[in-house]
């Protein structure tokens, strides 16, 4: 069992458990911090997959800017309903069933498929590799993203402006 | 110009107006422009008619011009065109001259109409004119149908023309009814005709008929088909219940539509398609016998009418029968022949007693009398449009009755020519008792008081009516004299068949017993009208209730018609209905309980989607 | 470790968030359901693009997680403005468009 096995066991039941805890808490707030958890783990695996960058990514962005944004939502319509939002589940069983059902159907193609192959060698740095990319191959894509976030930011901003 | 412009000209004209009138709305509502225009339209025709009336009756083959309207696969299935021969345009000369003269005449009749009324009104006198020229100069049966079932419509919009008065309009109605129900055999008679013979074309079928290339099977069916639409424009027994209710119009449209004019199309037609008739004997008895019945029928009934326009309605009826009986008899020139006589003085004759009922404002002949000393120039036209009517030498309607009864006795038909004859008597009679009553007798006959009292100061009319109405009256009478001396003095056209030379002096013997009959009774009232009703009495009663003819078709209508109708009505409320509302109830319940899923829960949706997720997967398991 | 364990890891924080999206009443839960499932999509990305040798989908990584930050951005202030006009952020009680 080397570095790398270890790792990815470690991360796995860290990320399993932690999604876990998301669906299941009582609490959103603790939700809410739990998904932070998976989130952070996520990046982990995306650095044991050597992609270190979109590990960064992964943990400025979502970790610290998308779990924000949700803590401060939380906190808004907290304030707004003056009451801890507690939340509760429906549907257990069904909701389980289904998708107990996807994943086992899912594993089942993982299983079938054959498609392991041994993982290559690294032949060049990644991040440099995406860093160039994104700014010839795919610099329209990239500019295009960037108009897509300013008009989700406008539109966010009109939707939950104060009231008139 | 050559006819066939003259004629197309004659014919576009009117339709020119009546479709500026129609869609100009401002120049509609108007009034008298819109006559003015509809009056100078009809007059044009009417000089385009006669000049094409001298260059036809110099060419001895008839004129025809003709253009492709239906494209069928071997040549065109029906032309449009037109067909000039003395016969069309003579009638063409009568329809334009009688439509002239009621337009002209109308102006003053219908002066106290609102102006949007009276530009409605000469539309329709345009778009009639127009419809009835089609008919006359119909090259065709096709085309002659159309433009049959458009006068059908003008008439029926004038005689509607006050649709506002329920009698009216319900006269209007049955007078389209009835016309129709001919119409639907005429319309047979047309497409068999067709599929017999496979033209339309007048002309053709003539040569068809001359070369003995036509099939006489069947064709007996096809000339009693044309008959019957006949038989429901002319008015002809047992459809003539209409034309004494179509006088509910105003009275110039009586004088052009229900006298001179539409009613004699059937007629025409029939003068038209002489030939065919000629192959079918056994129809053309009939036609004779219904002729003969429907002179005397509508004669009697004619005598028992006390509204003055009734008795003329009845007595067109009457002439309308002599005019068939001679068709039947097999000597259509005959009829035709008194057709245009009659279209002269019976139009005078309706415009005549518009003048009076214009000046009295009742129809009711009690209401009248004495009214020579009033208005001596109506009473001397009237009298001179009676004594055509009842045949008197020198006036109109003498050589055409003679003709019309040798024509009859030449053809066979001893039984109409009966009836024509005691007709012929009735004819003067009813005729007489009318000019008595109305313009001698002493007026307001006591025991007959009506509704309303008249009292010569209130009405505005004194005397005669003013120009636009006594124009068009001298001139009709005129017409009537001149045509009757010329044709009694001067003019012995070589008669087609050999009348027996007792004829003319008892055919005139019985015109004048029937004037001497009426003076004796009506004016010196030596006889006493109340006895000869009770000689009279059974035929009398019958004659008052119209032969009970409406209360048959009535009860046709309440008790067989309408079974049948609220019949089917059931079965399609019930069983049609039914069905598709069970089946559209079903739809609603099913609906409705489908509506329960959704829930509009955002939760429901996505466990639905999952669900259906895991069902695709399931379903396509093998395959990945 | 083989790519199957990376591709199983997934599937099952998958098949997590999607339980989490179709139990969860609130409206914030649910989105949070929906960052899970993303997430788990983000991982097949990365482990298919390290075991093929090129970085095509981690560019794609790139891009979806940016655009998932557009999402809950958008969705956040959908909830916000939903609790504004019907006071509450169950999404249970959000029924305009029942039948």
């Amino acid at each position: 069992m080397n570095g790398e096995v270890l790792a990815f066991w470690v991360l796995a039941v860290g990320l399993v458990g932690s999604a876990l805890n998301v669906v299941l808490s009582k609490n959103l707030f603790h939700s809410v911090l739990w998904l932070a958890a998976a989130l952070v783990g996520t990046a982990g695996i995306f650095i044991a997959l050597d992609a270190e960058f979109l590990g960064a990514v992964q943990v400025l962005l979502y970790a610290g800017g998308v779990i924000t944004v949700v803590v401060f939502a939380i906190v808004v319509t907290e304030r707004l309903v003056g009451e801890r939002l507690s939340q509760t589940s429906r549907r257990i069983l069904g909701g389980a069933v289904v998708a107990v059902g996807v994943l086992a159907m899912v594993l089942n193609v993982i299983r079938r498929s054959g498609i392991d192959m041994p993982r290559p060698e690294m032949t060049a740095d990644i991040t440099k590799w995406m860093g160039i990319s994104l700014l010839t191959q795919f610099l329209l894509p990239f500019e295009l993203l960037g108009v897509l976030l300013l008009a989700g930011l406008l539109a966010a901003t009109y939707f939950a402006r104060p009231e008139e | 110009m050559n006819p066939v412009t003259l004629a197309i000209l004659a014919l576009l004209l009117p339709a020119g107006a009546f479709l500026l009138i129609g869609v100009l709305a401002p120049l509609r509502r108007s009034g008298r422009p819109a006559a003015f225009l509809s009056i100078a339209a009809v007059a044009t025709s009417l000089a385009a008619a006669i000049r094409t009336w001298q260059l036809a009756s110099g060419s001895v083959e008839p004129i025809r011009a003709a253009w492709n309207w239906l494209p069928g696969a071997n040549g065109p299935l029906a032309t449009v065109g037109v067909l000039i021969d003395p016969q069309s345009s003579l009638m063409l000369i009568l329809v334009t001259l009688v439509a002239t003269l009621v337009q002209i005449y109308s102006l003053e009749y219908l002066h106290d109409e609102p102006p949007a009324a009276f530009g409605r009104y000469y539309a329709y006198h345009s778009l009639f004119v127009f419809s009835m020229m089609g008919v006359v100069l119909s090259p065709n049966l096709l085309q002659l149908f159309v433009c049959w079932e458009l006068v059908g419509v003008c008439s029926y919009l004038l005689i509607g023309f006050w649709y506002r008065k329920p009698e009216a309009a319900r006269a209007a109605l049955k007078a389209f009814w009835t016309t129709k129900a001919g119409d639907v055999g005429l319309l047979i008679g047309i497409v068999l005709l067709y599929r017999l013979a496979g033209t339309w074309d007048i002309l053709e079928l003539e040569h068809m008929v001359k070369g003995g290339t036509l099939a006489t099977a069947g064709l007996g069916v096809i000339t009693f088909c044309l008959y019957l639409g006949a038989m429901g424009k002319s008015a002809q027994f047992p459809l003539h219940v209409w034309l004494p209710d179509a006088m509910e119009g105003p009275t110039p449209v009586s004088a052009l539509i229900h006298a001179a004019t539409m009613v004699t199309a059937g007629v025409y037609l029939l003068v038209r398609t002489e030939f065919l008739f000629h192959q079918t004997p056994q129809v053309l008895l009939l036609v004779g016998w219904i002729g003969g019945i429907t002179a005397l029928l509508a004669a009697i009934m004619a005598c028992v009418q006390t509204d003055i326009k009734k008795v003329l309605a009845y007595s067109t009826v009457s002439q309308l029968g002599y005019m068939m009986t001679a068709v039947g008899a097999g000597f259509a020139g005959a009829g035709f022949l008194h057709l245009l006589t009659h279209g002269v003085f019976k139009a005078l004759l309706f415009l005549g007693a518009g003048a009076v009922i214009h000046a009295v404002h009742s129809n009711e002949m009690h209401d009248m009398g004495g009214l020579f000393k009033r208005m001596p120039q109506v009473a001397t036209v009237f009298i001179i449009g009676t004594l055509s009517l009842a045949g008197v030498p020198a006036f109109a309607g003498f050589i055409s009755k003679e003709e019309v009864l040798g024509a009859t006795l030449a053809g066979g038909l001893t039984g109409p020519f009966v009836m024509l004859l005691t007709g012929a008597f009735l004819t003067a009679f009813y005729m007489s008792k009318v000019v008595f009553l109305v313009f001698f007798a002493a007026p307001a006959a006591p025991g007959h008081a009506h509704g309303h009292t008249h009292d010569d100061g209130h009405h505005g009319h004194h005397g005669d009516p003013p120009f636009l109405m006594a124009g068009p009256l001298w001139i009709l009478a005129i017409a009537a004299i001149v045509i009757g001396v010329y044709s009694t003095f001067f003019h012995h056209a070589e008669p087609e068949f050999a009348s027996p030379g007792w004829l003319t002096p008892v055919a005139v013997a019985m015109g004048l017993a029937g004037i001497v009959g009426a003076y004796l009774t009506y004016q010196t009232r030596t006889i006493s009208a109340d006895t000869l009703a009770s000689v009279f009495a059974p035929i009398r009663v019958a004659a008052v209730n119209k032969f009970w003819l409406d209360d048959l078709y009535l009860f046709i209508y309440r008790h067989i018609l309408l079974a049948f109708a609220r019949l089917i009505g059931w079965t399609d409320r019930y069983i049609v209905d039914g069905v598709l509302n069970v089946i559209s109830a079903w739809t609603l319940d099913g609906g409705d309980a489908l509506r329960r899923i959704q829930t509009g829960r955002v939760g429901d949706y996505i466990f639905a989607v999952a669900a259906g997720l895991l069902v695709l997967m399931l379903w396509m398991r093998g395959t990945l | 470790m083989p790519l199957s364990a990376y591709l199983s890891l997934a599937a099952v924080l998958f098949s997590i968030g999607l339980f989490g999206v179709i139990t969860r009443r609130n409206t914030v839960g649910i989105l949070l359901g929906v960052e899970l499932m993303l997430n788990a999509v983000n991982i097949n990305f990365v482990a298919f693009s390290r075991f093929h040798g090129t970085a095509l989908g981690m560019i794609f990584t790139l891009f979806a997680i940016c655009i998932t930050v557009a999402e809950i951005a958008l969705g956040l202030a959908l909830v916000i403005l939903l609790f504004r006009m019907r006071r509450t952020s169950t999404a249970d009680h959000i029924d305009w468009l029942k039948g």
